[in-house]
């Protein structure tokens, strides 16, 4: 590797490292700003749900019609926010997760975790316009490795895939084990990456992204991060698609020195 | 409210709707009496001055005048027998675990909590109360039966000596 390129490698994972600091601060911030009224909102829900109950009860000994078509409604408003609160409660679970800001250690854990994770948090990009077909292995083991910059790898690949996708198409997330590895391939089928870019997709500062939407440091960063858990990424592309493969070792999977 | 046959909750949060809606759900679903702070400077103020009886406290963690971990040590030195409940939406979970241990909690509620859940933790600290209040009793019932029995011994050496 050149010194160039070496340098350029360690800027981006200064920026990073620094916005996934900053990130992880906004995070832990905003979940607690969220976590208390929501807590009241559910808990204020929970009561009308109970009152309905026992006012419904209480009406069985003095029937009145329009009194229990009003408790049918409430009864309804009630399970529907029921449902509105769970979503909320678990978009905040699942920042929270993505962050992992509890577990900024080395972690053994089930990748398929972070997978769905992150699948959740770019559903609003993806939904209506791209299918997600998973294909998850059971003979996938937990490994060893740094939860939040794995899920930061997938975030990245599968935000590509998706940008990759014009109009509608399908990613394809498959897991699978292969003797001491495991391995995880994003498929998407977007217009492909033209045949002499390809060399330099992981190299820090090259995008072919517009300016302000890509700062061409994702696909470097992965490599970086992989690299790290001494495993291998790359990709395969044709005017079909592309496909991501990353490849990470079940048995230490970091290296012990690394940050 | 029959303020003396029901047990008494002290309940801080600096947010005001979070002391309206656990008001609400024991006052529409459980027999406690709440006392209800937005700050705790007046609660542990109210403790020292009003010697109100309290016999559960759930503090919340994050607050400007002081952090509920900090809080529930202060009411621990006042209040030792009385079970601490710290309810939180903080997120750094191995930070709170950490600062829970320093304190000896009874429980650790997170935001957004489930009421039936809350309503568990109270009522299983306040029976923890009781069974210590109780054992207390006992105790000092077997060292009156100990003290009776040793004068009855002394009383029977007396008569053979």
């Amino acid at each position: 590797m050149s010194k160039r390129r070496r340098e350029d490698e360690l800027m981006a994972q200064l920026i990073q490292t620094d916005k996934m600091a900053a990130l992880g601060l906004l995070v832990a911030g905003v979940a607690h700003e969220i976590n208390t009224p929501m807590g009241a909102i559910n808990s204020n829900n929970d009561i009308m749900t109970r009152a309905v109950a026992r006012i419904r009860k209480r009406l069985e000994r003095a029937p009145d019609n329009e009194a229990i078509r009003l408790l049918d409604i409430l009864g309804e408003v009630c399970r529907n926010n029921e449902i509105a609160t769970d979503r909320i409660m678990k978009i905040v679970q699942n920042l929270k997760n993505f962050a992992r800001l509890d577990e900024a250690e080395r972690k053994t854990v089930d990748i398929h975790e972070g997978i769905e994770s992150t699948l959740t948090l770019l559903r609003h990009q993806l939904r209506g316009r791209i299918r997600i077909l998973k294909e998850f292995s059971e003979d996938v083991p937990e490994i060893e490795c740094l939860p939040n910059q794995l899920n930061q790898v997938f975030m990245n690949v599968l935000v590509n895939a998706a940008q990759a996708i014009k109009h509608s198409g399908q990613i394809t997330v498959r897991t699978w084990r292969d003797n001491d590895n495991v391995r995880i391939s994003i498929t998407d089928t977007g217009i492909g990456i033209p045949r002499k870019n390809l060399s330099k997709i992981f190299d820090p500062g090259f995008t072919t992204k517009g300016v302000g939407v890509g700062t061409g440091l994702g696909l470097s960063i992965c490599y970086k991060i992989i690299q790290d858990h001494r495993g291998t990424i790359e990709a395969k592309t044709s005017n079909e698609g592309t496909t991501f493969i990353i490849s990470l070792p079940i048995e230490r999977s970091m290296k012990s020195a690394s940050r | 409210m029959k303020e003396n046959c029901n047990p008494t909750i002290m309940l801080v949060d600096d947010e005001e709707m979070v002391l309206s809606s656990i008001k609400s759900f024991l006052a529409i679903d459980a027999a406690y009496n709440l006392v209800a702070y937005t700050s705790p400077l007046k609660a542990l103020e109210d403790l020292d001055t009003n010697h109100k009886r309290v016999d559960l406290v759930i503090s919340d963690y994050l607050m400007p005048e002081m952090d509920g971990i900090t809080f529930l040590a202060r009411v621990k030195e006042k209040l030792p027998m009385v079970p601490r409940v710290l309810l939180t939406g903080y997120a750094d979970k191995e930070n709170a675990i950490k600062a829970i241990n320093n304190v000896g909690l009874y429980q650790y509620v997170e935001k957004p909590w489930d009421n039936e859940d809350l309503r568990l933790v109270i009522r299983n600290g306040l029976e923890k109360t009781t069974l210590l209040h109780q054992l207390e009793e006992k105790i000092r019932e077997v060292e009156r039966t100990q003290r009776e029995l040793s004068e009855v011994q002394k009383d029977i050496l007396r008569v053979f000596a």
